[in-house]
């Protein structure tokens, strides 16, 4: 990998030369206005950014993340392709599979994605994440994005109300099962997660070792959801959701709050469950000293794994008229304390930012517990489930959730979702085995 | 306040009961300077038509029948395309929400026109059909924002009647089941009001007398509808029927927009335009997209030349 | 003309008598059918006029139909004016570009057409109305994505002309001016004039231009209207945000409300209120100009006998 020196390539290179970072760059214009792709959530980033370097103009659009399976960032991206110009400099995507296209030609046309690890951002800053945390971005060996968040699952729970119950945190998925039998006899209406939302499969399917993901190459991918490992989690997310325990209700809606504000006893989620649910006052709005965080079950007595909900990575468009204000962008926004650590809702990727990260949490003394579970969750995340060009909440929400809502079981559902997953492969271009 | 048709050419109208003029002679020998110049007039038109009807109907069948690479592929594309596994539900759901949208269409419109029409206080027939109307407004995008509003229990103005049915949560009443229902409201909510402003003036040309000539006779309403105003509208209400069937088949923006509403929930290839889209913009696939949009563009065809040719509305001349 | 059948015994369970209408049980079953429907297509637009005066907490707890405060009203305008810098400001502005640049593109084809279909004898004359009627039944959506192909074709994807082309091919404007011609202007007249040597041009300007004002307000509404309101066209033609009519922009912001996509909970997150203020503000011009336009509607309908 070269290690080119930053300051030495700011303006004025050569056009259509593959010289300085691995790919044909556009001419540069210093002092362009950079533009950025950014959903909502991402929108302080920008903000912050701005403030600590002024004199970048920066223009902000905002779009859909290309949240649940939406395809916006892969279709808008193929549509400038076809005009010849217009795409943005920096791209925000909440999705972990967009490497997959953004770093391939479209029909003969120069792929959208910057090399990044060809000198555009220093090895050292590549360096710093977290172990497997640039796996997504990574194409072929080369590095096509930036990860944002490590979305690991862990448990959370809401100490107080378990003190008061007299419960203890389940250390396996057995315990969790019978606890949910235990709370809905003792206090229904209390809530120890819920299945509605399309990430369902990510957070109790994945820490389960379900083969519904198995990227075993670039076009192969295996799906076989109707083993022990899946059954054993779809029959407990049966079980606790005809208790209650676990309702069919996603965290996002109105409904969720309107039932179970005040009455979530845990919940099994990502890391930043934390910022934008349980401490967000537009949702749960936890009161200060309740939330705890413990390690994700096990399956019986083996070691613990888990999966991720996402963590969104961040992309340099090849097209780029001002290459070294988007490389500043892109190191501010996934390492800089600015950001990541002040702003960030989830847990950084970056490993400095994420120690900082988990230390600014626990002295806000928010939180009932020592964040080391999630610092600790971050190692266990499970290989067997990749990353495709193709969506697994979508088939999910598509596929399950409806059906469930309807009264259907998840695992008489299983054949159901294996064919959908492998058709959605198929027609993406993947042999499926 | 209806215009009616002078005719001057041969004008075949509606059988509304005015007798048909004869040709009028057209024995003029054409002047060539007269032949000219209509070509200069509708060349502007005619570009347009060249490059916005006809060619891109060409470039598609050219590319339906072609690979990505421009050979000849015969009908493959068309293999392809109908043996997706995502084509045959798409063309399901789309056949159930026409069923639902023509059926209450043709029997609402109707209806409300015959009720509005019999009122004979006049400001509350205008203000009527004016409440009707004016969803209209509302077309495509915005109408779909505002029932996403009216369909989620927990921000609905008609939160009470979607418990009744049992609905808690948006999901619920999203059902896969419940969409070709949604849809067809939808639909109905935006278009019906215009037919109705329509079939409202359509009536208008009974006249008074035949009706109480009738009601003399002793016929009820009903009879009077049935035998008098509905073979009247027959013809509007075929125009109706041809016009939203053709559209219909074309659905996209509703179950685009509740695809994005919905968590994907509903997915993003509900209708056969949709998975057109996903063809051309997600998988690359502009042959196959050619292909799909080819069907549709037939079916779209084949009911336009039926009414054409036959329906009758339509003067020949 | 259809013959009255003879009068019938009357119906069991319905009292009939001869003049049914004034039977109470007549009317009632009318006024109820009524003031259903009434309820039907009333219920949602005045819920959304108020909608867009409350803040979101009030939208989801008050009673539907109680009235926003002032200063909800004003906090969404304000929220919706600085998302992402205006944004909105700008897809107002371009609807209005495409819409009116389609609209005068198709004003200046379809006037001379229709009068040349009419009005005039060239060969072609009877096939181009044949096409004309047959494509005007045909949905616009249905050509959007060959047109998207042929465009791409040539690289217009992503300019404003992409879009405004493709909506000045206005069939249904063709034939209403073609109606409309044909029976509003006597052939007398034209002869009259090219007897007394007026150039063909001179009788189009000097004759018909004059009398079209009316069809020339009709075609302008349904292209208008019918323009505002594409969807699909520019959806499919316009990559950038900053090209979007407001139709499609009103995505983007369905985007960025929490209700509806989860993961936008953040500073430039849309309230549904905000929203529900934006769906009418997307539709106000068309909506004005329904209000006064019915009679259009009929007028235009039973002229041409057509509707698009």
């Amino acid at each position: 990998m070269l290690v080119a020196g930053l300051a030495a390539c700011s303006g004025g290179s050569a056009s259509g030369s593959d010289s300085t970072y691995g790919f044909p760059e556009a001419k540069q214009v210093k002092n362009s206005t950079l533009t950025v792709w950014v959903d909502a959530t991402r929108a302080p980033a920008v903000t912050a950014f701005k403030k600590a370097y002024p004199k970048i103009k920066v223009k902000m659009v905002t779009y859909d993340g290309s949240a649940n399976g939406s395809n916006t960032f892969k279709t808008k991206m193929q549509l400038f392709d076809r005009a010849g110009s217009g795409w943005p400099d920096v791209v925000w995507t909440t999705q972990d599979y967009d490497s997959a296209w953004a770093s391939q030609k479209d029909n003969g046309k120069q792929a959208f994605a910057a090399q990044l690890d060809s000198g555009l951002i220093p090895s050292s800053t590549l360096k710093g994440f977290a172990t497997g945390a640039l796996g997504p971005c990574t194409v072929d060996g080369k590095v096509y994005c930036l990860r944002n968040d490590l979305a690991q699952n862990v448990l959370w729970y809401n100490k107080t109300l378990l003190d008061q119950f007299g419960y203890s945190v389940p250390t396996t998925w057995q315990q969790y099962e019978a606890l949910g039998a235990k709370v809905a006899k003792e206090h229904p209406g209390y809530i120890i997660g819920t299945q509605g939302d399309p990430w369902t499969p990510e957070i109790y399917m994945w820490a389960s070792k379900c083969q519904a993901n198995d990227v075993t190459g670039a076009t192969t991918v295996t799906v076989n959801v109707t083993t022990n490992e899946c059954k054993r989690a779809a029959t407990m997310l049966d079980t606790l959701r005809k208790d209650g325990a676990v309702p069919n209700v996603s965290v996002f809606t109105p409904g969720f709050l309107k039932q179970y504000t005040g009455k979530v006893l845990m919940m099994p989620g990502p890391a930043w469950y934390a910022g934008s649910i349980f401490q967000s006052s537009s949702s749960l709005n936890v009161p200060t000293g309740q939330l705890g965080v413990a390690a994700p079950p096990a399956w019986g007595s083996g070691k613990a794994v888990t999966g991720d909900v996402g963590g969104g990575t961040w992309f340099i468009s090849s097209h780029s008229a001002n290459l070294s204000a988007a490389a500043t962008f892109l190191k501010f926004v996934t390492t800089a304390d600015g950001y990541q650590v002040d702003l960030a809702p989830g847990y950084p990727a970056y490993s400095a930012a994420a120690k900082k990260w988990i230390a600014k949490q626990e002295g806000s003394k928010y939180y009932a517990t020592s964040l080391q579970p999630v610092v600790d969750a971050a190692d266990q995340i499970w290989s067997g489930w990749g990353s495709a060009q193709f969506s697994q909440e979508a088939i999910w929400a598509k596929t399950i959730t409806p059906a469930v809502t309807a009264g259907k079981n998840i695992a008489d559902l299983l054949p159901t979702w294996q064919t959908a997953i492998k058709n959605q492969a198929q027609v993406d271009g993947y042999t499926v085995k | 306040m209806t215009v009616t048709v002078a005719p001057s050419d041969a004008t075949a109208v509606a059988d509304s009961g005015l007798p048909s003029r004869p040709r009028a002679a057209t024995g003029r020998r054409k002047a060539s300077s007269r032949s000219r110049i209509g070509y200069v007039f509708v060349s502007g038109y005619g570009v347009l038509m060249l490059g916005f009807g006809i060619l891109p109907a060409l470039y598609a069948l050219l590319l339906a029948f072609t690979d990505a690479d421009g050979g000849f592929a015969g009908f493959t594309n068309f293999a392809k395309v109908i043996g997706d596994y995502r084509f045959l539900p798409a063309v399901g759901h789309v056949a159930a929400y026409l069923v639902v949208w023509l059926v209450s269409l043709l029997v609402l419109v109707v209806l409300l026109a015959l009720v509005v029409h019999a009122i004979k206080v006049r400001w509350l027939s205008t203000t009527l059909r004016f409440v009707f109307y004016l969803p209209g407004a509302l077309a495509g995008a915005s109408s779909v924002l505002l029932w996403l509003f009216v369909l989620d229990p927990s921000s609905s103005p008609v939160a009470p009647l979607l418990h009744a049915f049992g609905f808690s949560s948006f999901v619920q009443v999203i059902q896969p089941g419940h969409l070709p229902v949604i849809f067809a409201i939808i639909a109905f909510w935006t278009g019906a009001g215009g037919w109705i402003v329509i079939m409202y003036g359509a009536l208008n040309n009974v006249s008074d007398e035949t009706i109480e000539a009738a009601r003399i006779d002793g016929a009820n309403a009903a009879q009077i509808a049935i035998s008098i105003q509905l073979p009247l509208l027959r013809k509007w209400i075929a125009y109706m029927g041809i016009m939203s069937l053709a559209a219909g088949t074309q659905l996209f923006v509703e179950p685009q927009l509740l695809s994005q509403a919905s968590n994907a929930v509903v997915g993003n290839d509900y209708s056969l335009n949709q998975l057109a889209y996903i063809y051309a913009f997600t998988q690359n696939d502009f042959n196959g997209s050619a292909a799909i949009s080819i069907l549709l563009l037939i079916v779209a065809l084949a009911l336009s030349a039926v009414f054409v040719t036959r329906g009758g509305l339509f003067e020949k001349d | 003309m259809t013959t009255l059948r003879a009068s019938r015994p009357p119906r069991t369970g319905i009292p009939v008598r001869t003049r049914g209408l004034a039977g109470w049980s007549g009317r009632g079953i009318l006024a109820a059918v009524l003031i259903v429907f009434v309820l039907f297509f009333a219920i949602p637009i005045v819920w959304l006029l108020l909608a867009a005066g409350k803040n979101a907490h009030a939208l989801l707890v008050d009673n539907a139909f109680s009235f926003g405060t002032l200063q909800d009203a004003v906090a969404n305008w304000n929220q919706l004016f600085s998302f992402q810098g205006g944004a909105i400001v700008g897809w107002i502005g371009n609807s209005g570009l495409y819409a009116i640049g389609a609209l005068l593109i198709t004003l200046i084809v379809s006037v001379p057409a229709g009068y040349a279909l009419a009005l005039t004898e060239f060969r072609l004359r009877r096939p181009l109305l044949i096409v004309t009627l047959v494509v005007m039944l045909i949905p616009n959506t249905a050509l959007v994505l060959p047109e998207f192909l042929e465009l791409n074709l040539v690289g217009l994807i992503g300019n404003p002309l992409s879009v405004i082309l493709p909506m000045s091919f206005f069939p249904f404007g063709v034939y209403l001016t073609y109606i409309y011609f044909s029976t509003s202007i006597p052939r007398d007249l034209l002869s009259a004039a090219r007897i007394d040597g007026c150039s063909e041009i001179s009788v189009f300007t000097k004759i018909a231009l004059p009398l079209a004002a009316p069809v020339v307000a009709l075609v302008a509404f349904f292209s208008f209207v019918q323009n505002w309101n594409n969807f699909f066209l520019p959806f499919v033609m316009l990559p950038s945000s900053s090209g979007y009519p407001v139709q499609v922009g009103l995505t983007t912001l369905l985007a960025s409300t929490p209700a509806f996509n989860p993961t936008a909970a953040g500073s430039e997150s849309v309230q549904l209120p905000t929203l529900a203020l934006a769906t009418i503000i997307s539709v106000l011009p068309v909506l004005i100009m329904f209000l006064f336009s019915q009679r259009f509607l009929v007028s235009g309908m039973t002229a041409g006998g057509t509707k698009e």
